[in-house]
C-alpha cells in the first residue's frame, strides 16, 4: 500500500526539488563506535538513541516532523571521529547526540563547532570536552573530574586503602581519569605507589602486574577500557596478586565478565548510576531489552536522555536552526531525564552529577555503595 | 627473584606465540622471497577456527581434553588448507611476476581475511570457553600456570619437530634445496609447486596453534587480533635473520622477553621503543639478522 503512494508522491517531489526531501525528518546525527574493540558499546548508545527516536516519533514527533536518527562509525578514532562529524553534517543533522570515546568525541566536537551544530555527548567524560570554550557542547553525563576524585575517596575511605597503585592506557579518557584520581588520593594523604600507562590491544599486562604487585598497593586502579581490564583480572588471579582491583566507569561492561570469568568476581567500578539502579529507568530497561534483546549498556540511558532534550528542545525552541537550538539547550533547567533532573551550566556540563560503585558478584555485575551527601557509604539499593 | 621469575615466564609465554608465528614468515621467505604479510591475519583466522570448535565443544559434553584436541587439529588443517588455498589462487599466477606485486597481493589478502572474519563473526570480542584455569603452581615466589607451562612446552615442541622435519625428511631436504635455488631444484626433479603449497601448509597450521593457544590463554580474541603479533612475529624473524628457522624461534622468544623486562623494570610505554631500539641495533651490527650469517642456505 505505501508504494503506490510513494510513486504517486515522486513528480511532487521531484518538482519541489531536494529541500523538500531533505525537510521530511528532523536528523539526529550519532557518532559512535560501531567497528573495533569498543563496537559493542558504539551499538548500546545508538540501539538507545533509536528507542528514543521510536517513542519520541509515537508520540507525534516534533513540529509535526518525524525524527530520524543517523549513526556513524568513528571506531573510537581521532581521525574517523572528524570524518564521521563531517558525514553528520552534509547530511544535514540539526543536533548530534552521542560519542564514546573521549579521544574520537574531541576532534568530533571541533568539526560540529565549526559547523555550528550542537553536540550533547552521552558517554564521554574527559573535562577537556567542554573546556575548549566552545559554546555548541552538552553533556548528560559527569566528568572525569568529578569520577577522579569520587574514586579517591572509595579508595581512600571505603576500602582504606593506605598504598594505591594506578595504571592508564595512554588515551584521553583515560589519562585524564588516572590524572584527576591521582590528584584526588595527593590529597587524601594516599601514597601512590606507581603511576604509568599500559600500551592497549597488547594482551600481556603480567609483566607489568607483577611488577606493580611487588611494590605493595593496597588497590590497583585501571582506568582504560574494559577489553584490557578483562584480561588484567584475568592475568592478576593467574599471577595469585593480592591488591584489590577497581577500574573507571569504561571498566563497567559485560565484555570485561565474558573475558575474565571466574577471576572478574571482585572487579569494582565507579560509574555514573547504570539504568537497573535509577527509579526513573524502570520502563526504558525493559522497553530496550524487549527491542533490543538484551540488557541496556552503561551509557545507553544517558544517550537516551540527550537524544530526548534534543528533541523536546527542538519542540520548545519551534526550530532546526542549530543556532537557536544552541541558544535554547543552553536554557535548560530541571529536565526531568531518565538519569535525574538535568540542568545545563554555563559550559555545557551537568551542574550535579552523581557517581555510584559497582563490583564483580557471581560473574554479573552488582550495585556496590554509594556516598551520601554527609560523606557516608552506604549500599546502592 | 620471584618478579624475575614470573617475568621470564611471561616472556617465554608471549615469546612462544611469535615465534610460532615467525616461523611462517621465516619458511616463506626462504623460499618464494614473500613476506607474507597476511600470515598475521592466518593466526586470527585459525584462533576463530578454535573458536568455533572450542564452543560447539562446551555446548555438548565431551571431555574437554579430547575438545582441545579436536580444536587444535581441526584448526591446524583447515588454516593450512586455507593458507594453501591462498598460496594457489593469490600467489602462485604472480611468483614470477616483479616482487612488488606478490606484496601487494598480500596485504589485499590480508584486508580480505580480516574483513570476511568480520563479517561472519561481528566486530565485538568473542570469548573462548573457560576451559583451563588459572590453576599452577608456586616456582622461587612465584606463581605459574599450567596452561603457561603447556604452551611453552608445546611450542617447543611444535618448533624441535619442525627443525627435523627441515633436516631429516626428503621433503625437508627438498624445502631447503628451493631456498637455495628454485630452478636447480626444479631440474633435479623436485615438484616446486607442491612444495611450496607444503610449506604454506605448515605455516599456516603452526600459526593456527599459537591463534588458539592464544585464545585459550587470553581468552578474547577479534578480527584484528592478527596485526599486533603479526608486527611482533616479523620483528622476530627479522630479528632472527628471515628465513632462517632457528632464528625465527630465538627471535620469537627474544622478543617476548624483552617485552615482559621491559614492561617489568622499566614502564609498559616504552615496551616498543626498546624492542624496534634493539632490532636496529642488531641489524646495524649485523645487517643479516642474530643467525642470518649463511646468506646461500636459508633454511
Amino acid at each position: 500500500m505505501i508504494k503506490p503512494i510513494l510513486y504517486a508522491g515522486l513528480p511532487l517531489l521531484m518538482t519541489l526539488g531536494g529541500a523538500a526531501a531533505f525537510a521530511d525528518t528532523i536528523k539526529i546525527g550519532v557518532p559512535v563506535p560501531l567497528s573495533g574493540p569498543y563496537a559493542s558499546a558504539g551499538v548500546d548508545v545508538l540501539n538507545a538513541a533509536k528507542l528514543a527516536a521510536a517513542d519520541i516519533n509515537a508520540s507525534g514527533g516534533v513540529l509535526g516532523k518525524q525524527i530520524e536518527i543517523l549513526g556513524e562509525d568513528d571506531a573510537c578514532d581521532a581521525q574517523q571521529g572528524v570524518q564521521a562529524a563531517q558525514k553528520l553534517v552534509d547530511a544535514g543533522v540539526a543536533a548530534v547526540a552521542g560519542g564514546y570515546c573521549s579521544g574520537a568525541a574531541l576532534p568530533e566536537l571541533t568539526a560540529l563547532h565549526r559547523a555550528g551544530i550542537p553536540y550533547i555527548l552521552d558517554a564521554s567524560t574527559n573535562p577537556k570536552l567542554t573546556q575548549l570554550g566552545f559554546n555548541n557542547v552538552f553533556r548528560t553525563i559527569g566528568r572525569d573530574d568529578q569520577q577522579g576524585p569520587f574514586a579517591a575517596a572509595f579508595m581512600a575511605n571505603y576500602l582504606k586503602a593506605k598504598k594505591v597503585a594506578v595504571i592508564d592506557d595512554n588515551t584521553v579518557y583515560s589519562k585524564g581519569l588516572a590524572d584527576n584520581t591521582v590528584a584526588g588520593l595527593k590529597k587524601l594523604g594516599i601514597d601512590v605507589v606507581y603511576y604509568d600507562a599500559v600500551t592497549p590491544g597488547q594482551m600481556d599486562y603480567s609483566a607489568v602486574l607483577s611488577h606493580v604487585a611487588s611494590l605493595g598497593p593496597d588497590v590497583i586502579d585501571y582506568t582504560g577500557y574494559f577489553a584490557e581490564a578483562g584480561l588484567m583480572a584475568k592475568e592478576a588471579a593467574a599471577l595469585h596478586l593480592a591488591p584489590k582491583l577497581m577500574g573507571g566507569d569504561a571498566t563497567d561492561d559485560p565484555t570485561l565478565i565474558k573475558t575474565a570469568g571466574m577471576a572478574a568476581n571482585g572487579w569494582m567500578a565507579t560509574c555514573a548510576p547504570l539504568p537497573q539502579f535509577l527509579t526513573g529507568a524502570k520502563d526504558f530497561v525493559t522497553n530496550f531489552t524487549k527491542a533490543y534483546n538484551t540488557a541496556p549498556g552503561p551509557y545507553s540511558v544517558y544517550e537516551y536522555d540527550a537524544v530526548e532534550i534534543a528533541a523536546k528542545t527542538i519542540k520548545s525552541a519551534g526550530s532546526t536552526d542549530p543556532a537557536t537550538l544552541i541558544a535554547a539547550l543552553h536554557k535548560v533547567t530541571d529536565y526531568p531525564g531518565l538519569t535525574g533532573n538535568i540542568t545545563f551550566n554555563s559550559v555545557g556540563d551537568r551542574a550535579v552529577a552523581s557517581y555510584i560503585t559497582v563490583i564483580v558478584k557471581d560473574e554479573a555485575w552488582a550495585p556496590y555503595v554509594k556516598q551520601t551527601p554527609a560523606g557516608q557509604w552506604v549500599p546502592v539499593q | 627473584m620471584s618478579e624475575f621469575i614470573q617475568l621470564v615466564v611471561a616472556g617465554l609465554t608471549t615469546g612462544s606465540f611469535y615465534a610460532l608465528v615467525a616461523l611462517g614468515y621465516t619458511m616463506v621467505y626462504g623460499i618464494v622471497r614473500l613476506i607474507n604479510f597476511a600470515h598475521g591475519d592466518i593466526f586470527m583466522v585459525g584462533a576463530f577456527i578454535g573458536w568455533t570448535v572450542l564452543t560447539a565443544v562446551a555446548a555438548s559434553h565431551m571431555p574437554w581434553g579430547i575438545g582441545l584436541l579436536l580444536a587444535l587439529i581441526l584448526a591446524m588443517l583447515l588454516t593450512g588448507g586455507i593458507g594453501v588455498v591462498i598460496e594457489r589462487f593469490a600467489y602462485q599466477p604472480l611468483l614470477s611476476a616483479p616482487p612488488l606485486s606478490i606484496l601487494i597481493t598480500a596485504l589485499g589478502v590480508s584486508i580480505a581475511l580480516e574483513n570476511g572474519v568480520l563479517l561472519i563473526f561481528g566486530a565485538g570480542f568473542n570469548t573462548y570457553p573457560h576451559l583451563i584455569g588459572s590453576e599452577g603452581f608456586m616456582l622461587g615466589g612465584a606463581h605459574i600456570t599450567n596452561i603457561q607451562v603447556g604452551i611453552i612446552v608445546l611450542s617447543f615442541l611444535l618448533m624441535g619437530g619442525l627443525y627435523l622435519f627441515v633436516h631429516h625428511t626428503f621433503i625437508g631436504t627438498a624445502m631447503r634445496a628451493l631456498a637455495v635455488d628454485r630452478d636447480a631444484a626444479r631440474l633435479m626433479g623436485i615438484n616446486v609447486e607442491r612444495v611450496i603449497q607444503i610449506t604454506f601448509f605448515l605455516g599456516s597450521s603452526l600459526a593456527a596453534v599459537a591463534g588458539v593457544m592464544e585464545g585459550l590463554y587470553y581468552t578474547e580474541i577479534n578480527f584484528f587480533m592478527g596485526f599486533v603479533v603479526g608486527l611482533r612475529a616479523f620483528t622476530a624473524a627479522v630479528l632472527g635473520g628471515i628465513g632462517n628457522i632457528p632464528g625465527a624461534m630465538a627471535g620469537g622468544l627474544l622478543i617476548g622477553l624483552l617485552e615482559a623486562f621491559s614492561a617489568g623494570y622499566i614502564s609498559s610505554r616504552w615496551t616498543d621503543v626498546i624492542v624496534f631500539l634493539v632490532l636496529i641495533g642488531t641489524l646495524v651490527i649485523k645487517p643479516t639478522g642474530l643467525f642470518g650469517e649463511r646468506v646461500v642456505e636459508r633454511m
